[in-house]
Order: C-alpha cells, then sequence, then structure tokens
C-alpha cells in the first residue's frame, strides 16, 4: 500500500503519465511533449486513485475534473457529456474518449465499467488538431494497465445498497494484461405503477491488452475492449404543479448494449523519426425499449434497435529526438462508420386518442363528422442506415526557445453522413357518418438526407517556464463537434404525416396542416468554437495546482429542443451563437500522509442570439449546463504496526443548472457528501465506502414528452463494503 | 351521332376532350350562403364519364360551402345524366347522394342539377342541402 501512495504521489508530481511508461508501451495520448508542456489544463487521475474515490465510470469524473459535468439518467446509452459550458444531450459529444490511444466513435459506447485503468488523463480545451471532431471541449485519454507493469493478480469485490454487487479481477502476466468486471445491482428507483425497480443493472466488461516488440525499432500493442450490459433505466418522474412525482409508467423501459473495440497500436522508429499506427474495428449493437410518454397511461412506445460498425486508422510521424527544439507531428486519419438502426414507434390506444384522432378531429366542425381509428395499436416503424465517414490530415509543431515555447497547428477535416430512411405508418380508419367500414391506410416515407464539408481546426499556444516549479501558457485553438442526422423527430413527422395524409385520402384538406416538423429538419449542421484560454501551473514539491481562465465562441451551437405542442419526439438543432467564459482551478496537496484535493469552476454559458421563431432566448444561460462544479477532498493514512487506516471524506457539487431556453426552470447548486475508511493491510484491505450520505434531494435531468414535464433525480444515499486482495 | 359531333369538336378544337373523357376544369364555385354569393376561386371540378356513357360523374376539389369553415373537402356527385346537343354537351340529375369523406354524404343531397359543357367550358348550378351552389370554368390543359 505504502508502495501504491507513493507511486500516487510520484504519478501526481511526474511530468506525464505516459513518460513513466516503460518503452515498450504504446501510449493513449498524441502530445508532441510531456503533459507538463502542454499548453492546456490537464487533469490526471491514476488508478489506485480512482479505485479508492469508486470511480469506475466516466460519469464518476464528474467534478472531480473542473467544468466536467456528467449526469447520471437514462441507462448506459445516455452519456450526456457537459464541459465548459459546452455540450448537448444528444448525438455527437463535446468530449473525445481515448482507450490506449484508440478513439471511441460512438457515443453510446463511452459509458461502461473500468477494470485495470492505469490513469485517467483529461486535456479540457479544444483539442481539435491532433483528435479532430468531437473534441471541441476535451479529450478522456484511459490508460489501462500495461504487461510491463509487472505481473500480478487483483481481486475485489464490492457489495451495498441496493443489492449492488461488483466484482472485479485483473491479471498480468508474461506479455498480456486481462481483466475483467461484473456488476448487478437491483436499481435505486422504484416504478411505483409496476410495483418493480426501474433501474436494475447486470454488466460484464472485459479487456486485454498485449503488448510487445517483435523486431528491436517496433514495438506492437493490441487492446480489445468488451461489454455486455442488460438493464431498466429511463427512471423519470412527472413534475405537475411544481411537484415531483414517483417514476410510474406502465410500459418497458430497457437497454441491452453489447460494444466491442478492438485496437491494434504499432510504433516504428529508428534514431531520426518515429511513426505511430493506430487501427480500430468498433462494433456496437444496442436494444432500447421506452415508454416514450412516461406516464400510467398507454400513449406511445419507442424501440430502437442498431448494429453499428466502424473502422479507424491513425498514422502519425514525429521527430524520435525529444530534445530537439522543434518537435514536429505529422498525421492522417481516417474512418468509416455504418449504423443501422430500427426505430419503432408504437401509438397505443391513450395515444391515439390523444395525440391522432384529438388533434385531427379538433380541425373538423361537428356537423360534417368526425373521425375514429379502431385499431388498438398503430405502429410506425423506422428503419435507417446511416453512413459517416472522415478524414483528415493534421500537423503540429512545437518549438522551444529558452524557457518558451511555442506550438502551433493546424488539422483539415474533411466528413460527410448519409441517412436512408424507410418509414411505414399502418392503420384502419373510419369516417363517421360517410363511411360504413374501416377502410386500411398506410404512409410510407422514404427518402434520403446528406451532407459533406470539410473544416479547418488551427492552434496556437505559448508556454513560458516562469521559475523551475511555475509555467505560463496561453491557447487559441478551434475545435468543432459534427453535425448529424435527426433520427428521433421521425414519430413527430410521421405522425403529422398520416394525419394529413389521412385527412387527404378522404378528401379533407386542413387549411393549416398539421405540420411542427418537417424533412428539413433531419439535419443538423457541425458547431465550431473558438477557444482563447490563459493558465498558470504549479508543481512544488507534493503541491500540483492548475488555474485556467477561458472564453469559448460558439457558432452554431448544437442544441436539443422539443417541437411544440403535443409533440412526441426531440430534435438537435442548430441554435445560432453562444459563448462561455469560466475559470477553472485544481489543487493537489499531499504532505506526508494526508491528502487534499480541490476541483472547481465557475462557467458563464449563453447564448449570443438565438431566436427560434417564436422567442428571443438571447442572454440567457444555456440549458443543462451547471454554472459552479466543485469536488472537495481530504484525506488521511493511519499507520500502525503491519496496518493503515485510511480516512477520506469529500464534497462533491453542481449548479445551478437552467432546465430550459426559458430559464424558468432551475436547480440550484447542490452538494453531496461522501466517505471512505479503509483497513489496509499488505496484500490485501477492507473498506467501506458511502455516497450522498446526506441523502441530499436533487434533480439531474429534465425533458418533456408530449407536452409533460419530466425529472430525474439524483441517487439516493448508498453505502458499499469492499475488499481488495492482490498476490 | 355523338361521334360524329365529338370528331367534329376535335377538329375545330384539339384540346377540347369528347364527352368520354375525364378532363378537369378550374373556374369558381359560388355559394349563396345567408342570401349572400361566397365565391370558391380557382377550385379544379373534374368531369367523369361513366362507363355506361349517358352518365358520369362531377368531382368538385377543395370546396368550402360557408366562409369559416376550417377545411375544405373534395365533393363528388354521381348519375349525372348527359346528352349531346348539337357541340354541347347537356347535364342534368334531378337528386343524387353525393360522395363526400369516404362514403354518402345526405346531409348535402345534390338536387336539381343543370349545366352543359361547351367548348372548354363548363358551367352547371345545382342544389347542395340548402346551399343553391353554381360553376363556372375553363378547361385546365395542364
Amino acid at each position: 500500500m505504502l508502495t501504491a501512495f507513493l507511486l500516487s504521489i510520484l504519478y501526481m508530481v511526474s511530468p506525464v503519465c505516459d513518460t513513466l511508461l516503460p518503452p515498450a508501451t504504446v501510449t493513449a495520448l498524441k502530445e508532441s511533449v510531456s503533459l507538463e508542456r502542454v499548453a492546456s489544463p490537464f487533469s490526471l487521475i491514476h488508478g489506485e486513485t480512482l479505485q479508492k474515490t469508486g470511480t469506475y465510470r466516466h460519469n464518476m469524473l464528474s467534478g472531480k475534473v473542473p467544468g466536467l459535468h456528467i449526469p447520471e439518467y437514462g441507462a448506459s446509452l445516455t452519456s450526456t457529456v457537459y464541459l465548459r459550458g459546452l455540450g448537448s444531450r444528444m448525438e455527437n459529444p463535446v468530449m473525445g474518449l481515448y482507450l490506449d490511444g484508440i478513439p471511441v466513435w460512438d457515443k453510446n459506447a463511452y459509458d461502461f465499467d473500468w477494470e485495470g485503468i492505469r490513469c485517467a488523463t483529461l486535456l479540457r480545451g479544444p483539442q481539435g488538431t491532433l483528435y479532430g471532431r468531437n473534441s471541441m471541449g476535451g479529450v478522456l485519454a484511459l490508460q489501462s494497465l500495461s504487461p510491463s507493469d509487472g505481473s500480478g493478480h487483483t481481486l475485489r469485490l464490492e457489495y451495498g445498497s441496493a443489492n449492488s454487487l461488483r466484482a472485479g479481477v485483473v491479471s498480468s502476466f508474461g506479455r498480456h494484461v486481462i481483466s475483467a468486471t461484473f456488476r448487478h445491482s437491483d436499481g435505486f428507483f422504484p416504478n411505483e405503477f409496476k410495483d418493480e425497480p426501474c433501474d436494475p443493472y447486470d454488466g460484464i466488461s472485459a479487456h486485454w491488452k498485449w503488448e510487445g516488440d517483435p523486431a528491436g525499432d517496433l514495438i506492437l500493442g493490441n487492446t480489445l475492449w468488451v461489454n455486455y450490459s442488460k438493464e431498466g433505466g429511463f427512471a423519470y418522474g412527472q413534475w405537475i404543479d411544481g411537484e415531483l412525482h414517483p417514476v410510474s409508467y406502465n410500459d418497458e423501459g430497457s437497454y441491452r448494449r453489447l460494444s466491442v473495440i478492438e485496437g491494434l497500436n504499432a510504433r516504428w522508429s529508428n534514431d531520426a523519426l518515429a511513426a505511430d499506427a493506430a487501427a480500430s474495428v468498433q462494433i456496437l449493437s444496442d436494444d432500447m425499449h421506452m415508454d416514450q410518454d412516461y406516464t400510467s397511461a398507454s400513449v406511445f412506445t419507442l424501440g430502437q434497435r442498431q448494429l453499428s460498425g466502424a473502422g479507424t486508422l491513425e498514422l502519425r510521424l514525429r521527430r524520435n529526438d525529444t530534445q530537439s527544439a522543434w518537435q514536429p507531428q505529422t498525421g492522417l486519419f481516417a474512418l468509416y462508420k455504418q449504423n443501422h438502426m430500427t426505430a419503432p414507434v408504437t401509438f397505443k390506444r391513450d395515444g391515439i386518442e390523444r395525440l391522432i384522432l384529438y388533434n385531427a378531429n379538433s380541425h373538423i366542425p361537428t356537423d360534417i363528422g368526425y373521425l375514429e381509428i379502431p385499431d388498438a395499436r398503430i405502429p410506425v416503424d423506422s428503419d435507417f442506415q446511416i453512413y459517416t465517414w472522415n478524414i483528415a490530415l493534421f500537423h503540429e509543431s512545437v518549438f522551444t526557445v529558452g524557457d518558451w515555447q511555442f506550438t502551433a497547428g493546424l488539422r483539415f477535416d474533411y466528413e460527410g453522413g448519409r441517412m436512408d430512411y424507410d418509414c411505414l405508418a399502418s392503420l384502419h380508419y373510419r369516417f363517421v357518418p360517410t363511411m360504413s367500414a374501416d377502410k386500411p391506410f398506410s404512409i410510407p416515407y422514404t427518402g434520403r438526407e446528406g451532407h459533406a464539408g470539410s473544416e479547418i481546426l488551427p492552434k496556437l499556444s505559448a508556454l513560458y517556464k516562469a521559475t523551475g516549479a511555475l509555467s505560463l501558457y496561453s491557447t487559441i485553438a478551434k475545435g468543432y463537434r459534427a453535425g448529424g442526422f435527426n433520427t428521433q423527430i421521425f414519430s413527430d413527422i410521421l405522425q403529422n404525416l398520416t394525419m394529413n395524409s389521412l385527412m387527404e385520402d378522404m378528401g379533407v384538406y386542413l387549411d393549416r396542416p398539421i405540420v411542427s416538423v418537417s424533412a428539413d429538419d433531419t439535419e443538423y449542421d457541425p458547431e465550431s468554437a473558438w477557444n482563447f484560454e490563459a493558465g498558470a501551473r504549479l508543481r512544488k514539491d507534493n503541491l500540483h495546482a492548475e488555474l485556467s481562465a477561458y472564453c469559448i465562441d460558439v457558432r452554431n451551437q448544437q442544441l436539443t429542443v422539443f417541437p411544440p405542442g403535443m409533440s412526441t419526439g426531440r430534435m438537435m438543432t442548430n441554435a445560432g451563437h453562444s459563448r462561455s467564459a469560466g475559470v477553472e482551478a485544481e489543487i493537489d496537496w499531499r504532505p506526508g500522509d494526508f491528502r487534499g484535493c480541490l476541483s472547481c469552476s465557475w462557467c458563464d454559458a449563453r447564448f449570443v442570439h438565438y431566436q427560434d421563431g417564436n422567442h428571443d432566448y438571447s442572454g440567457h444561460h444555456i440549458p443543462y449546463v451547471p454554472g459552479y462544479t466543485l469536488f472537495a477532498g481530504a484525506g488521511y493514512s493511519f499507520r500502525l504496526d503491519g496496518l493503515t487506516i485510511d480516512a477520506d471524506l469529500s464534497a462533491r457539487g453542481a449548479g445551478p443548472v437552467w432546465w430550459n431556453e426559458d430559464n424558468t426552470l432551475q436547480e440550484p447548486f447542490l452538494l453531496r457528501l461522501d466517505s471512505r475508511v479503509a483497513l489496509v493491510f499488505p496484500k490485501w484491505e477492507l473498506y467501506v465506502r458511502g455516497e450522498n450520505l446526506t441523502d441530499t434531494p436533487g434533480r439531474s435531468f429534465y425533458f418533456k414528452s408530449v407536452g409533460n414535464e419530466f425529472f430525474a433525480r439524483i441517487r439516493p444515499r448508498a453505502i458499499f463494503t469492499g475488499m481488495t486482495i492482490k498476490f | 351521332m355523338m361521334v360524329i359531333s365529338c370528331v367534329g369538336c376535335a377538329r375545330l378544337m384539339p384540346d377540347t376532350p369528347t364527352d368520354k373523357e375525364e378532363s378537369d376544369y378550374v373556374g369558381t364555385v359560388t355559394v349563396i350562403y345567408n342570401d349572400e354569393p361566397f365565391d370558391n376561386e380557382n377550385i379544379k371540378v373534374t368531369f367523369i364519364p361513366g362507363a355506361d356513357g349517358e352518365t358520369a360523374s362531377i368531382k368538385i376539389h377543395k370546396i368550402r360551402f360557408v366562409p369559416k369553415m376550417p377545411v375544405t373537402i373534395d365533393v363528388t356527385v354521381p348519375g349525372v345524366s348527359t346528352s349531346s346537343e348539337g357541340s354541347k354537351t347537356v347535364l342534368s340529375c334531378e337528386r343524387s347522394i353525393p360522395l363526400a369523406m369516404g362514403g354518402e354524404y345526405p346531409k348535402y343531397t345534390v338536387t336539381d342539377l343543370s349545366g352543359e359543357i361547351a367548348g372548354d367550358e363548363l358551367t352547371f348550378s345545382l342544389n347542395f342541402g340548402e346551399y343553391p351552389t353554381s360553376f363556372k370554368g375553363r378547361l385546365n390543359n395542364k
């Protein structure tokens, strides 16, 4: 344990995670220089700390990294990341995720249980020049344990609230590291209508890593990540007249996912040059079922099944002499992804009455007659084939002149996408009194949408080593988030199209056809951002501190919106112009057996100009983005003969969060308390840890469906006890 | 006689259909509502000859019977008798239950329909229930 602790100190004061790795290790990051010399703020959390703080999923980094907010709600596919005021609850992320140097290409695969992680590094600010699309907020790089860390085996077992069980194993032998983790939970939120837990979870993650150097100048690494989960979720309660009701819905809410990421890294080097190659194949198969109205009424349900495959390839060439004053790096990146998605929406009897018949008959004079649909359910089948491709060329040069270091980079991205959609709604109808029998009716809706475009992502930065301990830096960089397609709005389009077509089939034409959105809304544009940043980094003995301030100008901000009225879908739109300004601070201090850390951020993210056609939201806060994040922790190790007692206490908070564009619904700043006490022996430890000890109530997510408002609650108090054995 | 008549029409006006062809006319439908004329302009009317050669249907597209009606509807008047008088086709129907909204619509039973197709012009008048209605339009060649 002492060794682990010393190692952790070493990690904290060491220049960079990857510089500790032996030469045979292929690293997760692409920077030409060590992280300490990168002119962007970064947070580095080593594996031991991840384990001790119960951080085994990416959303548990919330607050621990300044400005990072990953609210827990929905299911594993949700993975909504907010960073520095950037982010939206759907589609492309603002934070790139790299596993052992392999980019994870599907946000739906971000949320999985970690085991055998050596360190997690989060670079904040646009990292577009080296990392490309969807890294405009930052990049999270997970480095797994390497065979060159030494042989050994670790077993972990944890049990706690909600009958939660987590078991993990890591085994390192020869050139291999194998890890696996299993987690079960009965769930923390009951569904009162069904009288059963809403969010049970069963999942297993496995990882295999192999590293070798078949030739003296060639290093190869293979990394395979597989995870499977079967879970409930979507614990949303209705918000009525200022009161949050319990979760109570009647239809299925579930999610199953299989994700496979296979990556191959290679590094070839000679005296002058080093070339890195990273290739991957990524497969994701999932199946989601959702009670889309989240009430006990039978309104409508959504299924979504995806089978996607992606291939990535990156080649980078750089100088091998790391002491040279000029460190150039040039790279080429290519991606191709194909996703087959079926997303059937089923309108059930209450939905047929409320959403379809009410809509239609309210437009028909009663003396003419009324429309009747006898079906118990109306299926609206949607089938999508979505293709995405991206190719990029980039270069970054780092120049060192005395105590100064200058970086200039440029990336050219060309990317495109295509969506083929094939939808069909089928029903029977009868107009009373003119029709004596039901008439079958179906409306197909097929088409193709596509886009292609290029982005140029420049970067300029300077770092000045003021003293041996203090560095000052400033960066100007551009990042972007890819555009895409709104598949979740097709239920609205089909619903309206069906009604209008059905009326036309009868020879009835509404003066104002039922329209909320059209096929034009199925595409949205890329979002881009210029980031201006200045910071200071202090490394002095056991003190590690970083302070940074930024201002981000965002164009074509991607925002999730709900169409007006009794709409059933949601869609991404480009909401004009916004800006985000903030300050982030991170301090880690470990004198002797004491350890203390503080991560905090202030962020003011607002629309500069956003008119949705009905309202002007200019000047309003951007929804879902917390104004502050805070993580403060302190711990002490009491050393006895052959035994160490670790005691840690931490507070984590985020807020205020504005839930809507009007800024009329707000979540105040919420603080929750976590703690951990461990008995640490040389080869094993026992611990008890608690989350949200004060059982602070709070809300983590807001949305609207069919005109109703819903919230997800934060997890209640949870206590866990566990043990770790190393041999 | 009808064939000779139609051939004659065709020689004079090549675009004019015979009364055995389905053809569209565009013009104004005037409905007398509260003793005031209410015009529906640019209304399409389709003349649909029957298979028996003696009757036809008249389909009026997107008509509004009263100004505040929030919808327009298609109405078809079946069983209209046709006969030829010289170069004209004469239309008449004493009583017919129109078809609308997927079936018969007796509330607007048609009475006293009379009219004619002369050259490229279709005119007729009728009562839709309690609403006296007339149409005058020209052949739509589009």
